[in-house]
């Protein structure tokens, strides 16, 4: 049991059923509009969303996506999992993708003056 | 009427490419709390939004508690519990300071420069004083800010079970990097 627990690891986002599939706008709209509820439906869950790169940060160990509110500038940020990472480098900014991934939080950012909903473990949904 | 539109744009485009408070937020923060029994607390968080304001080097960063992405869950469940950072109630850490030795550092030349960092670290709802070293690497017009340091947990009020089992390290190290 206890070999168990510490060998234990998360699975791939890949093959991780999800609880909810949403659109960008609409799933940034939700957190804009009401952050403690949409924190409470949304944190820790498995999430589709769906939507268009707004912008690609990637670094040696970091691929991260955005999809921007062009609006308000609130945005939604995935963090990819290590072994999807090449996915998300061939990624384009402007193209339509749907991404798999565990919400963890939304929140307002201080030194941007938006709102932001991180991911991490993320996948593309294929 | 055309003139003074081009100036115009000109002086925004000009303004855009030489903004002094350079922004992101795909910062990473790595936190390694592994002890000698075990080996499973750290994370790694990869969304963190940082800045750093080249003219006056003040750097600021926050962190949402539940993006640090740990390998095993049932460590990263603990992670966020009342016993240990409480991600529920005090969902951010955040750090507000400043580069104290701004005049040994030229952003418009490439170079690795050492750093002396001043500010204030928020974790688990307590503020302390925080004082660091770190880098600065310029290449071309890009700047990576970085720093190793490590934090007292008892000094932030993080007193756990497994803090006192000696599961998770009483000084965990944190390294901070961030590309601008």
């Amino acid at each position: 049991m206890v070999w168990y627990i510490f060998t234990e690891k998360h699975e791939d986002t890949v093959m991780v059923k999800a609880d909810y599939t949403v659109n960008a706008p609409a799933f940034i709209k939700e957190f804009q509009q009401n952050m403690t509820a949409a924190n409470k439906k949304y944190s820790e869950k498995i999430i589709i969303v769906n939507g268009t790169v707004s912008e690609i940060e990637t670094f040696d160990t970091t691929a991260n996506i955005k999809m921007t509110d062009t609006i308000s500038n609130a945005y939604i940020i995935f963090a990819f999992q290590q072994q999807h990472m090449g996915d998300a480098k061939q990624m384009q900014v402007g193209d339509a993708v749907s991404i798999k991934g565990s919400c963890s939080n939304g929140s307002f950012s201080n030194i941007l003056e938006t709102e932001y909903i991180t991911f991490k473990r993320c996948a593309v949904n294929k | 009427m055309k003139r003074t539109m081009l100036s115009m744009a000109f002086l925004l485009a000009t303004g855009l490419l030489f903004a002094q408070k350079k922004t992101t937020t795909s910062a990473t923060i790595n936190f390694d709390a592994t002890t000698s029994i075990d080996k499973l607390p750290k994370a790694e968080n990869k969304t963190v939004i940082a800045s750093l304001d080249t003219k006056t080097g003040k750097m600021a960063f926050e962190a949402q508690v539940k993006s640090f992405a740990f390998s095993n869950p049932r460590i990263q469940n603990h992670f966020n519990n009342a016993g240990w950072m409480d991600s529920e109630k005090f969902p951010t850490s955040t750090f507000t300071g400043a580069i104290s030795n701004l005049k040994t550092v030229s952003f418009s030349k490439d170079g690795v420069y050492d750093v002396q960092v001043k500010g204030e670290l928020t974790i688990h709802g307590v503020t302390k004083p925080v004082e660091t070293k770190g880098t600065v690497t310029v290449k071309g017009s890009s700047i990576k800010a970085a720093a190793d340091f490590s934090v007292k947990l008892a000094d932030y009020g993080i007193d756990g079970p497994a803090v006192g089992a000696g599961k998770v390290s009483k000084e965990p190290s944190i390294s901070v990097v961030a590309e601008f």
